[in-house]
């Protein structure tokens, strides 16, 4: 479903010159799975995201969305896309029940269908209650549930999350992680992005580890467990992160390269799915 | 571009700006309370000037003759002043001062600047008897001087120049008085001194003399509005949205860049217009009012023949928002989506002003009337057209309208091309706010210097110019002699304009060869071919030239000091004239136009975009406005040239012939072709004893030098990255491709 290849994208940055956010990401995520991009603020999680809905261009690489290029083909990737960004905006002055229509009806999607599939997710995700309630008015849950709906309204193959339970309660979050969950099973390709390893433990079929624009490490869990001979994820995940600064900062100093880590036997390469 | 996504998207901004209270006050509420609020203000403020009385020091009363009389008691005689006038002026006499007219001025300064009176008339102790000397005077024994009562005033006071004007129309009265007092004493008829009166009778219609009255006003208001009513539902359509993170998921929905700009474009004119309109509605509704309500009071002496605008006059104004909404709405979104927050939007609004509004006032000068010249200026152009549709000059409006409204579609297209852009700019869309810090930012331009310079630097080396050519104009000694003009000029090319270059090159640019395109051209033809490209097409050139002459006359003050530069230019030898004012500015000139300028404004993305702009800056530094319309025409062949052959020696060919063949020509004399006949082909004899290219000289090269400019359009372009970027983007907002998607 998504194809990611070599993806790089850098900005120019007055106090860091030109900043490099991805540098080279090759990954894939396929029908029916979960994909994580767990990673600190900063990895490159975001730019990634961004590339792969068409909000923003890549420096270099390829990326393809259920075979269309993000780059040649950027109207038919968005078709094929539900993307639900960190910051659960939505507009102020519209209602639910008017936002989610507006988006299903720039997807193209005509009045009959429209309505029935907006009735459906209204009811799927309990929204009902606030179909007529400006943005403005809503919680930080209820404005995320609003996203997710707008995401799903032309029920899309792929759907990406952009630290989607940022700044939402626990019982609001858990909620979010069920739907997620239960759009995975129903067959959709999900990217997720996320900072926190719990979720990514209980969510994500598969994971990537990203880290100032590398991937550190890929697969499932057991198999990033097995390959690092380390159980707990937050260990694992901390352990990667120093172990690729502390080699950055050596190269920086001109020192010899160190062997790695005894404890880490790291391998990058993605495992190959 | 999807028609029913700009749909959905113009419904949706449209309704969002509708539930906002604030626009809806001042969009809606604002205008029709603000002008009957204003209107009740004038009324008030009327009233309180009329009370304000004036207090007036007369000093040397007892000087004053006994007839006729000036004052009565401690006022203005009834037979100088009325009594409403007397009214308002309260009077300070001084009998006798033993001041003279220097003591009393220094007191009247002090005073007035107290506030103790507002202005001070002095008699001089023998004004009486001056004035008794005066009416005895005949022809041969006419008085050493006449008297002299003086009014002092201030001028930094406007209480002091109401005074000095209330009493000034007093004495002046008076002294009528004594005029045929002075008459009658020596028998003679008082109309003696006026022998006859002269009638001025106005034999405009009513309805044209309101026409011409409010064809002046509402145009204005017209536009302001329009700018207003653009720019504050533009920011809240981009910079609001970018704030509130909405403009992401927009950003990610299968609506186009461009179809967005359009839908959110025409939120934008529908604001504008309903501003403009309404506002210009309750004005004229007020104005109307209160001009019927002076009229009614001037039957106690307040004449006014002004009534409200005729009805085809709204009709006109309403036709004319159209494009003017279409204008300041798309520029107001390519500024707006510019700006990171609704904050720094309307920071942009001043700019946006400054440049309109010198534009909105240029038709308000006197004498100022709709011409070919003026229909070319956008906003000037469309006012003055507007202003003869009012005024009821159909033939005017007939004979002006298609290049008025050519230029300001024009300028309507550019706009929106601009805002598109500016919404698949990323850097734009998703630039974050870094504080200020002028080290940081001096260190990371020469620390990050690119290959080549970027957009902005290449804006800022052509404002640079343009700035030094102001200044150096003012600095620059007066060219009396040649040696002070090769000094003047070497000193502006070398000095001015190609040390900026180069440093800025070396300085900003890893790669100065690239950037000023030093490298030879992809096809040494070219070379001989920019030369003959030149050659051919000046006498087109010199044309356009006088053609534009035609249109904005030079003023004859510039057209003799151009005059004199030309004698000085003929006069010297001709090698030290072409290497002065041919071979210097084609290097110089180009190394900052095409190479550095056209270098940075091609990383845009688009190349006939940057080829205008830059001809833009290479005309606007040629000083006078005639001059630099030809050169931005100049300019345009040559940055194509550039684009096309990658090499910046074509165009210094084509610089140095075409001003080469533009200073040989001034040494042709009307004689000197009479007995040739190959000049006789060529030229033809023009005024002041100057040769013309002869038309069908002109017609045979013009079409000559299409053939050459032909044979470059089909030689291989080197698209810069940015410019497969651009039509990359193009690519994808193509209507098959965003179908093909459906």
């Amino acid at each position: 479903m998504i194809h990611v290849r070599d993806l790089t994208k850098s900005y120019a940055d007055l106090r860091r010159g030109q900043f490099v956010a991805l540098a080279g990401i090759s990954f894939d995520a396929l029908a029916g799975q979960i994909y994580g991009l767990l990673g600190p603020n900063g990895a490159g999680k975001t730019s990634a995201l961004r590339i792969l809905s068409t909000v923003l261009r890549p420096t270099s690489g390829s990326a393809t969305v259920n075979g269309c290029d993000v780059l040649t083909q950027p109207a038919r990737v968005r078709h094929q896309i539900g993307f639900v960004s960190t910051n659960t905006a939505v507009y102020d002055r519209m209602t639910a029940w008017e936002m989610v229509g507006y988006f299903g009806r720039l997807y193209g999607l005509a009045e009959d269908l429209l309505r029935e599939r907006m009735e459906t997710i209204f009811a799927r995700l309990q929204m009902n209650e606030i179909r007529d309630l400006l943005g403005s008015k809503m919680s930080t849950g209820m404005k995320q549930k609003v996203s997710i709906a707008r995401a799903l309204v032309h029920d899309p193959p792929v759907l990406i999350f952009d630290e989607a339970t940022a700044g939402l309660d626990v019982l609001v979050a858990r909620a979010l992680l069920k739907t997620v969950a239960d759009l995975r099973d129903q067959g959709k390709c999900i990217l997720f992005s996320t900072h926190i390893m719990r979720e990514a433990e209980r969510l994500c079929d598969k994971l990537a580890i990203l880290h100032r624009g590398h991937i550190l490490a890929e697969g499932t869990l057991p198999e990033l467990r097995a390959r690092h001979g380390e159980e707990d994820l937050e260990e694992l995940f901390f352990g990667l992160i120093s172990h690729h600064d502390g080699e950055k900062e050596r190269q920086r100093d001109g020192e010899t390269k160190l062997p790695a880590s005894p404890s880490l036997p790291l391998s990058v390469a993605p495992s190959g799915s | 571009m999807s028609l029913t996504n700009v749909k959905l998207i113009y419904l949706r901004e449209l309704r969002d700006q509708l539930r906002d209270r604030r626009t809806l006050f001042t969009i809606f509420i604002l205008p029709l309370m603000l002008y009957p609020l204003l209107g009740m203000s004038v009324f008030q403020v009327q009233q309180f000037l009329k009370e304000n009385h004036s207090k007036v020091r007369i000093i040397g009363t007892a000087a004053l003759p006994a007839e006729p009389k000036l004052i009565e008691g401690h006022k203005f005689a009834l037979s100088v002043a009325s009594e409403a006038e007397s009214k308002l002026l309260v009077l300070e006499l001084i009998e006798r001062s033993e001041k003279s007219a220097a003591q009393a001025r220094l007191d009247a300064e002090s005073d007035i600047r107290a506030g103790t009176c507002d202005a001070v008339v002095y008699f001089p102790p023998d004004f009486a008897e001056r004035l008794a000397e005066f009416r005895r005077a005949d022809e041969e024994r006419a008085p050493d001087r006449v008297p002299r009562p003086e009014i002092f005033q201030s001028t930094a006071s406007d209480k002091s120049k109401v005074a000095a004007d209330r009493v000034d129309r007093i004495i002046r009265h008076w002294r009528e008085i004594v005029v045929e007092d002075n008459l009658r004493h020596s028998n003679l008829p008082a109309a003696t001194a006026r022998p006859f009166e002269l009638v001025s009778t106005d034999v405009a219609e009513e309805v044209s003399r309101r026409a011409a009255f409010w064809s002046k006003i509402l145009p204005f208001v017209l536009m302001v509005w329009a700018l207003t009513g653009a720019f504050y539902p533009a920011i809240d359509l981009c910079a609001g949205e970018k704030e509130r993170g909405t403009l992401e998921t927009l950003l990610s929905s299968p609506a186009a860049r461009s179809e967005i700009v359009w839908g959110k474009l025409l939120t934008v004119m529908t604001f504008s217009m309903a501003t403009s309109l309404l506002n210009l509605l309750s004005m004229t509704a007020t104005g109307t009012f209160i001009i019927v309500q002076i009229q009614k009071m001037g039957a106690h002496g307040v004449p006014l023949e002004i009534g409200p605008p005729p009805l085809l006059a709204l009709v006109w104004l309403i036709l004319a928002l159209v494009p003017i909404a279409a204008l300041f709405s798309a520029l107001s979104l390519a500024v707006a989506a510019f700006a990171r927050s609704s904050k720094e939007g309307q920071y942009y609004l001043m700019p946006l002003l400054m440049i309109s509004l010198p534009l909105m006032m240029l038709p308000m000068l006197p004498n100022t009337q709709l011409d070919l010249g003026f229909s070319l200026i956008p906003l000037s152009g469309l006012m003055l057209l507007l202003r003869s549709a009012i005024e009821g000059q159909y033939w005017e409006v007939l004979k002006f309208s298609v290049p008025v409204i050519g230029m300001t579609a024009a300028c309507c297209l550019l706009a929106i091309r601009w805002a598109i852009d500016q919404f698949n700019n990323e850097s734009v869309l998703f630039r974050e706010s870094e504080r200020l810090d002028l080290g940081l930012w001096l260190r990371h331009l020469v620390r990050d210097r690119e290959d080549l310079p970027t957009a902005g630097e290449a804006v800022f080396c052509g404002v640079l110019l343009l700035v030094i050519k102001f200044f150096a104009g003012f600095v620059a000694p007066p060219p009396n002699d040649w040696n002070t003009f090769v000094v003047t000029t070497a000193v502006f090319q070398l000095a001015l304009i190609a040390t900026p270059v180069l440093l800025m090159t070396i300085m900003l640019t890893r790669r100065p060869a690239k950037t000023l395109l030093l490298g030879r051209p992809s096809f040494l033809t070219t070379l001989p071919a920019a030369a003959l490209l030149a050659l051919l097409l000046h006498p087109a050139m010199l044309w356009l030239s006088q053609l534009i002459q035609n249109l904005y006359p030079v003023h004859p003050q510039v057209l003799s000091q151009l005059k004199e530069l030309e004698t000085l230019a003929r006069a010297a030898p001709l090698w030290q004239v072409l290497l002065l004012m041919a071979l210097a500015p084609a290097i110089c000139e180009e190394l900052a136009f095409r190479g550095f300028i056209l270098s940075g404004l091609r990383r845009m993305g688009h190349k006939w975009g940057a080829i205008a702009l830059t001809s833009l800056f290479f005309g606007l530094a040629h000083g006078i406005l005639q001059q630099s319309l030809s050169a931005f025409v100049v300019g345009m062949v040559i940055g194509y040239i550039a684009v096309k052959t990658g090499s910046l020696w074509p165009g210094v060919l084509y610089h140095l012939v075409h001003n080469s063949l533009g200073i040989s020509l001034g040494r042709i004399s009307a004689e000197a072709i009479g007995g040739n006949d190959l000049l006789r082909l060529i030229f033809v004899p023009a005024k002041d004893g100057e040769v013309m290219y002869g038309v069908p000289a002109t017609i045979v090269a013009a079409l000559l030098a299409a053939g050459i400019l032909w044979w470059l359009k089909s030689l291989p372009y080197h698209h810069t990255a940015e410019e497969r970027l651009q039509e990359a983007l193009d690519h994808q907002s193509d209507p098959l491709v965003a179908n093909a998607a459906v």
